[in-house]
């Protein structure tokens, strides 16, 4: 076949047209082997400009394009479609940035314009070795798995089920609610937790699309975006495994408190009447704050920050909900007195300063502590701990409530392996960016929502449902096909030495291992076009589809020449 | 890392035939079902590696420590297990720089050690293969002679400056050197090399203090040797004009990349299509350049190769050998690899808990080139 490339310089208003001779990068490189038109316009990205590129694409029976206007990052998705609409395959296509790289930084003309004729030569070159791509569209499956029936999980099971999309929720308890139905109060409203946990699940117990498999786990999930396979199985092994399908996967599964049992600071399950928080809510729910002897206490220690340090985290929530403790216990025993030992106070959000500031009454204060230790005086507990002025203090009282660092679960590491996604230092499920993809994990269609991505409460874990829910909303439309990554890698079957090199670097579970032929394989689907594996593999098998090796070469070749 | 434990055996006969003497009990004994030993060849004049089932066959023909190295072990390892595991239990007797290439090369799964037990023993270095075969007879002789008189300069250049000559990476080694008058030692250096051991019925109280200090001994001073040898090599080849005419004798056949045990493409990136360029190609070089000679890329296949391969590099000396123009090749990736893995603290094949430097997927080191775009 004829190449016939044609190049178009955008002079995107004066960005260019001012920094760089257009008149003499057209002069050299109009007479360049397969080149067939060379022109600048003024506005490449208009209306105008989009219409005028796909007509000169049909007019000059053009093969290839290249246009020398601003950044990939910004036009390049622009061009492709222009591409598609003229009628050649959108990979045939090279942009050369002469605008960031040569016309904004480069102050002398004559030097910028030498390097965007560098910078336009290289794409010429390139296209010249691009293939069409072809893209692909596959089936995809609206339905949601759920693991976790807490309050994340149930805030996402309302916000997702549908008609045209149901959802499954996967509770290995009993029954849905999580770790908030141990709660009496929620901070900072003081409104009794079961009024919003009834209402949410009797919502998704008369919800005809959410199916509930409580006692239940996930023991499979195996696909990618659109299509996972999930295989539950029953805890108590009544019921047979049941195998569902859906195209997303939200884990919900919450946290737990770090294990105190080997801890000798605190006297936790050695000495009578020391709680974790934990503990304690459940205390408080039965109605009966009682210390061990039946007697009501007459004094309470609230120590902050258990296993910060160890940790290296703030849990964020403990300083909160200690705060509510004190209104649990003067709410039941109006004449107790309460001492907050702390190691640094965080009340931050925009209600929560005034809720401390009512809180703290003469028969309720707050020390700032370090280095505590719990031992049993008489009845009593006693706390001895370094004040702000490391001077060592005393504070005897009847009952102590710790307030432990919020942990992973136990089944953090299993429900890893189970869906692939990867954990933080912490054992926390990692989302894929923490500011700019909070809720995305590496693996496209799994979500990470609530205590589970890390310490938090109860309104930023719902808030963090629903922005899932929207994610998944957005991409998982009934009846839409998914588009997958074109540009993906490929490992050559006759040069892989199966030394599986690229399973330990592919960040999307893309690659797989054929054991017969001892060979690595990548799924197309689920490949991002990332190149990891292609720099990685130590025997040259795996390459990149838009980024082989020729066309880098060639690229570059021309560059540098 | 289980502790290094040890054996005496009588050292009476010499190392070959202790070596056998253990293999034949621990073949009768059914804790190995089969040997990869070298052996020499029907003719008398060389030696291969063979596996062998039959005792007789082992006793007669077996030479653990041969005085050259034809076939580098771990390719010879690789061919077995290449696609798994083998069936059977089967003792790899190897010298220590054969091991650590298996070792090494395990790590890209191109040997299964699961049923390979590694043993190496104190190593006094190989004769240049060309050397051995003007007179096979003769340097039998002379290579024993040297070993008497704990004299390298006839052995291979890189086993002249070889430091790791004693190092245990396998499951068992022969300790040779430093030890007491008519004893050997057999030292386990893992649990699978020490359970060997145990069920043949050894006890595993004797002291390695001595072939220990001599070990040592011998390895520091050989290291002062590679750093002089390696100071005087630098000075001749650094610099990309002393390079390529170091390699300007190459002629571009490959032969110590297809004898490299740690070289393991299944193409080698050189043999490819990717570096056989047009006419107008090599035109334009040539006018760049002035000149061009062909065959081309020569250079850039050794710096290539020093590229792919110096992290894995065992100094085994095998391409040198291999080299019809002898071009100091080992001597010159002995170099390089010393550079480039002590920049990841590494030591080719010292432990299979190590990975490869450069395979080793580190996120920080993702993270950290993330954040130098911020």
């Amino acid at each position: 076949m004829e190449i016939k490339i044609g190049v178009y310089i955008c002079e995107c208003g004066p960005n260019i047209a001012e920094k760089i001779d257009i008149e003499k990068v057209i002069n050299a490189i109009s007479s360049l082997e397969d080149i067939a038109v060379v022109e600048k316009f003024s506005l490449l990205c208009s209306a105008d400009g989009k219409k005028y590129l796909s007509e000169q694409i049909k007019k000059n029976k053009l093969t290839h394009l290249v246009i020398a206007a601003c950044s990939p990052k910004e036009h390049e998705k622009t061009f492709m479609e222009v591409c598609e609409q003229g009628g050649i395959n959108p990979f045939l296509f090279q942009m050369a940035n002469i605008r960031e790289q040569c016309a904004w930084v480069t102050e002398d003309k004559d030097e910028a314009t030498k390097k965007a004729i560098r910078l336009i030569k290289a794409a010429i070159k390139r296209v010249g070795y691009h293939a069409s791509l072809d893209k692909k569209m596959i089936e995809s499956n609206p339905n949601v798995l759920i693991i976790g029936g807490g309050i994340a999980g149930m805030e996402a099971s309302l916000q997702l089920a549908s008609k045209d999309r149901k959802v499954f929720v996967v509770e290995k308890n009993d029954s849905l609610g999580g770790l908030v139905q141990n709660f009496e109060k929620s901070f900072d409203d003081m409104k009794l937790t079961s009024e919003i946990l009834d209402k949410k699940i009797k919502q998704i117990e008369t919800n005809e699309n959410i199916k509930v498999f409580t006692n239940s786990e996930v023991a499979e999930a195996i696909g990618f975006f659109g299509n996972f396979e999930i295989n539950i199985v029953s805890q108590s092994n009544e019921t047979e495994p049941v195998t569902i399908n859906v195209g997303a996967i939200v884990v919900a599964t919450g946290s737990n408190l770090i294990d105190l049992t080997d801890n000798t600071q605190y006297g936790y399950k050695k000495l009578d009447n020391v709680l974790t928080s934990i503990d304690f809510e459940q205390m408080n729910l039965s109605g009966n704050i009682t210390l061990k002897n039946g007697k009501k206490p007459k004094s309470v220690a609230i120590v902050h920050c258990v296993g910060r340090d160890e940790k290296g985290y703030c849990s964020e929530i403990c300083c909160m909900y200690s705060l509510k403790f004190s209104r649990y216990l003067k709410d039941k025993i109006p004449s107790v007195a309460i001492n907050h030992l702390y190691s640094d106070l965080c009340i931050p959000g925009k209600h929560h300063q005034n809720f401390y500031e009512e809180t703290k009454t003469d028969k309720i204060s707050f020390s700032r502590s370090s280095d505590i230790k719990i031992t049993q005086k008489g009845e009593q507990l006693n706390l001895t701990y370094s004040d702000e002025k490391n001077k060592t203090t005393n504070l005897l009282a009847d009952m102590v409530i710790l307030s432990p660092a919020i942990a992973p679960t136990n089944d953090a590491a299993k429900i890893a392996a189970i869906t692939g996604i990867s954990r933080d230092e912490q054992g926390f499920f990692e989302e894929e960016h923490e500011k700019i993809n909070p809720v995305s994990t590496s693996t496209d269609g799994i979500f990470i929502v609530g205590c589970a991505q890390g310490p938090k409460n109860i309104a930023d874990s719902i808030v963090q449902s629903e922005a899932a829910a929207g994610k998944i909303l957005s991409s998982l439309i009934p009846g839409k096909k998914l588009e997958p990554e074109i540009k993906t890698s490929h490992i050559s079957e006759s040069f892989c030495i199966g030394c599986k090199t690229c399973l330990t670097v592919c960040s999307y579970g893309a690659i797989t291992f054929d054991e017969t032929k001892k060979v690595s394989v990548v799924n197309e689907v689920i490949c991002r076009g990332c190149g990891n594996c292609v720099a990685a593999c130590p025997s040259g098998a795996a390459h990149s589809k838009h980024f082989n090796f020729n066309q880098l070469y060639q690229e570059l070749k021309e560059a540098v020449e | 890392m289980n502790p290094l434990k040890a054996t005496g055996v009588p050292a009476k006969s010499g190392v070959n035939k202790t070596i056998i003497d253990f293999l034949d009990k621990a073949v009768e004994k059914k804790v190995f079902d089969a040997v990869i030993v070298p052996m020499k060849t029907p003719a008398q004049d060389s030696y291969s590696y063979v596996l062998v089932k039959e005792k007789s066959l082992l006793k007669e023909d077996g030479v653990p420590l041969p005085p050259t190295m034809f076939i580098q072990g771990a390719k010879a390892v690789s061919s077995i297990t290449r696609r798994g595991k083998p069936p059977m239990k089967i003792a790899a007797v190897m010298r220590p720089c054969e091991i650590r290439a298996a070792i090494e090369i395990a790590k890209l799964g191109q040997i299964d050690l699961e049923n390979i037990f590694l043993i190496s023993m104190d190593c006094p270095g190989v004769l240049p293969t060309s050397d051995f075969l003007k007179d096979p007879k003769k340097h039998e002789q002379l290579f024993e002679e040297a070993i008497q008189k704990n004299d390298d300069s006839i052995m291979r250049p890189v086993c002249q400056i070889c430091d790791k000559s004693s190092m245990i990476a396998g499951d068992l080694h022969i300790g040779t050197v430093g030890t007491k008058k008519g004893t050997f030692l057999i030292i386990s250096n893992t649990s699978k090399g020490e359970n060997v051991l145990k069920e043949l019925g050894y006890t595993l109280n004797e002291s390695i203090e001595s072939w220990q200090k001599k070990v040592t001994a011998i390895s520091a001073d050989k290291k002062k040797k590679r750093k002089k040898a390696h100071a005087e090599l630098k000075s001749k080849v650094s610099g990309l004009k002393n390079l390529v005419e170091t390699f300007s004798e190459c002629i571009n056949c490959h032969n110590c990349m297809r004898v490299c045990p740690v070289c393991i493409c299944r193409l080698c990136y050189f043999d490819s299509d990717k570096v056989k360029h047009t006419a107008d190609d090599y035109l334009s070089r040539a006018k760049s350049k002035g000149s061009m000679r062909f065959l081309p890329d020569t250079t850039l296949f050794q710096m290539g190769r020093m590229m792919h391969m110096s992290i894995s590099c065992v100094s085994c000396g095998a391409c040198e050998d291999a080299c019809s123009m002898s071009i100091p090749v080992a001597q010159i990736f002995s170099m390089i690899a010393d550079e480039t893995q002590s920049v990841f603290d590494y030591v080719s094949g010292r432990s299979i808990d190590e990975p490869i430097p450069l395979v080793a997927y580190e996120k920080e080191e993702l993270s950290s080139v993330e954040d130098a775009h911020d």
